[in-house]
């Protein structure tokens, strides 16, 4: 329980050397002083080896983390939890980035939004935002944890039948439906750009097919641009 | 002391950008609402903090990427558009917002290359637990604190920017929230391409714009 809750401070040291390494070292002292307690020499050996470099999505570090202490509890050679450690990071970090990064967080985000230009109170889509993200975050780190503590070096095949990879195609898709939700309601909404007249409306567009068009590069000049705009309104005030 | 207690809220949303849980408390919506109740101002926070959020909808916390810090631009932005009461306040603090968030990234890359110097190498004999103790937690204090020092310093300058806004605004409010909203679009933009592309979701996405445009209209 101990090494789950230490979990939560992962990334707490996160560098570009080592990555998640001192973080999972740390995630693990619980867990190794039970099993190494009275053997330090063990203790520091295990330690060095949970100090290289690991890198995982944060959520599901904790796969990660529950299969390492099952396996330094088997009695596994150290070489063995070394090779795990190493074919467990790539999956680890690209799934909970598809499912977290790129189709839960913005899910939940966009409908958030997406409620608030409808009308609904701030507050309201700020909690709820909080409390639907987090049963999902939370559910997630749990259930990571669990399954690498009881599958040990078999949880690759309990990950595979879990087949999170459909799960976040089935998100993407209501994201998707969500986004045009969102839109809908900022180009009608009370306070949206319905209210503010055909030029934003339309240079809104533009800035959304750019965004569409060309990805992520678009997202600096368009954030330039308005800051840019504002500087020269502010500035053509200043000289009345 | 508001600027303190301003500044330890930073802090706090700081951690939980990356370093502490990602309960997501350091969401521009989510912040933005916090920020704005600590001010006395709940409606200005949630109005930054929505604007924002469309901003930084494909800005994710992911360990090793450069990102603009959400949490800083909001409360850098909600505390500096409360200033004044006048026109074009709302946009030019989203604006200082949008800049402090880009130099808290860069704060956030400077820390990680500190963090390669404070933790144990890999290797290294005898680390002991107490040295990866002491390093683990020392790096999520200088987190807090440069969360903190980062706000500290964003609140000053955008509250002299926004209340010192030395002229007239030529912008009505909707325009100037229309202005606001043209950047956020790039963002939602970015997002449809991630999510497939247009051509792949324009079932879903048209039949979410027709339901957004009627729950506007009628919710």
């Amino acid at each position: 329980m101990s090494a789950f809750l230490r979990s939560f401070l992962i990334q707490g040291s996160w560098n570009y050397h080592t990555m998640l390494g001192s973080g999972f070292a740390f995630s693990m002292l619980p867990g190794l002083r039970e099993l190494y307690g009275a053997e330090p020499d063990e203790m520091e050996a295990s330690l060095e080896r949970h100090l290289e470099h690991f890198n995982a999505h944060p959520y599901l570090a904790g796969v990660a983390l529950g299969a390492a202490l099952k396996l330094e509890a088997d009695g596994a050679d150290p070489e063995t939890v070394r090779r795990f450690k190493l074919a467990v990071r790539g999956p680890l970090g690209s799934l909970g980035d598809a499912l977290v990064w790129a189709a839960w967080l913005p899910g939940v985000s966009v409908l958030a939004l997406a409620l608030y230009w409808m009308g609904f109170p701030g507050w309201w889509a700020a909690v709820l935002f909080l409390g639907m993200y987090n049963i999902g975050h939370l559910a997630l780190r749990f259930w990571g944890f669990r399954i690498g503590l009881i599958e040990g070096r078999m949880v690759g095949r309990r990950l595979e039948r879990a087949n999170l990879a459909r799960w976040t195609a089935r998100l993407k898709a209501a994201v998707a439906l969500l986004l045009g939700l969102l839109v809908g309601a900022v180009l009608a909404g009370e306070d949206g750009l319905a209210a503010s007249g055909w030029l934003w409306t339309a240079l809104a567009a533009c800035a959304f097919l750019a965004g569409l068009l060309v990805g992520h590069r678009a997202w600096r000049p368009a954030a330039a641009t308005v800051v840019g705009v504002i500087a020269v309104l502010a500035a053509l005030g200043a000289l009345g | 002391m508001e600027i303190v207690r301003i500044s330890l809220l930073g802090g706090l949303l700081a951690l939980d950008g990356t370093s502490v849980g990602q309960f997501m408390f350091s969401r521009p919506l989510v912040a933005g609402a916090l920020v704005g109740w600590l001010l006395g101002d709940p409606a200005a926070g949630v109005v930054v903090g929505a604007i924002l959020e469309l901003y930084l909808l494909v800005s994710f916390p992911t360990g090793g990427s450069r990102f603009p810090e959400g949490a800083t631009a909001t409360v850098v932005a909600v505390a500096a558009t409360v200033v004044t009461d006048a026109a074009g306040a709302l946009p030019l603090a989203v604006a200082v917002g949008l800049v402090w968030g880009q130099l808290a990234g860069v704060s956030v890359t400077l820390m990680r290359r500190l963090n390669s110097r404070l933790v144990p190498e890999p290797g290294s004999r005898h680390p002991g637990p107490r040295r990866i103790w002491v390093s683990h937690l020392g790096a999520v204090l200088i987190d807090f604190v440069r969360g903190a020092v980062v706000t500290f310093l964003g609140v000053i300058v955008g509250r002299a920017v926004v209340g010192g806004m030395p002229g007239p605004w030529a912008l009505s409010p909707a325009a100037s929230v229309g202005l606001l909203l043209v950047g956020g679009s790039a963002s939602i933009g970015i997002l449809l391409r991630d999510l497939g592309g247009f051509r792949l979701r324009k079932t879903l996405f048209v039949t979410g714009l027709a339901l957004g445009v009627l729950g506007a209209r009628f919710l």
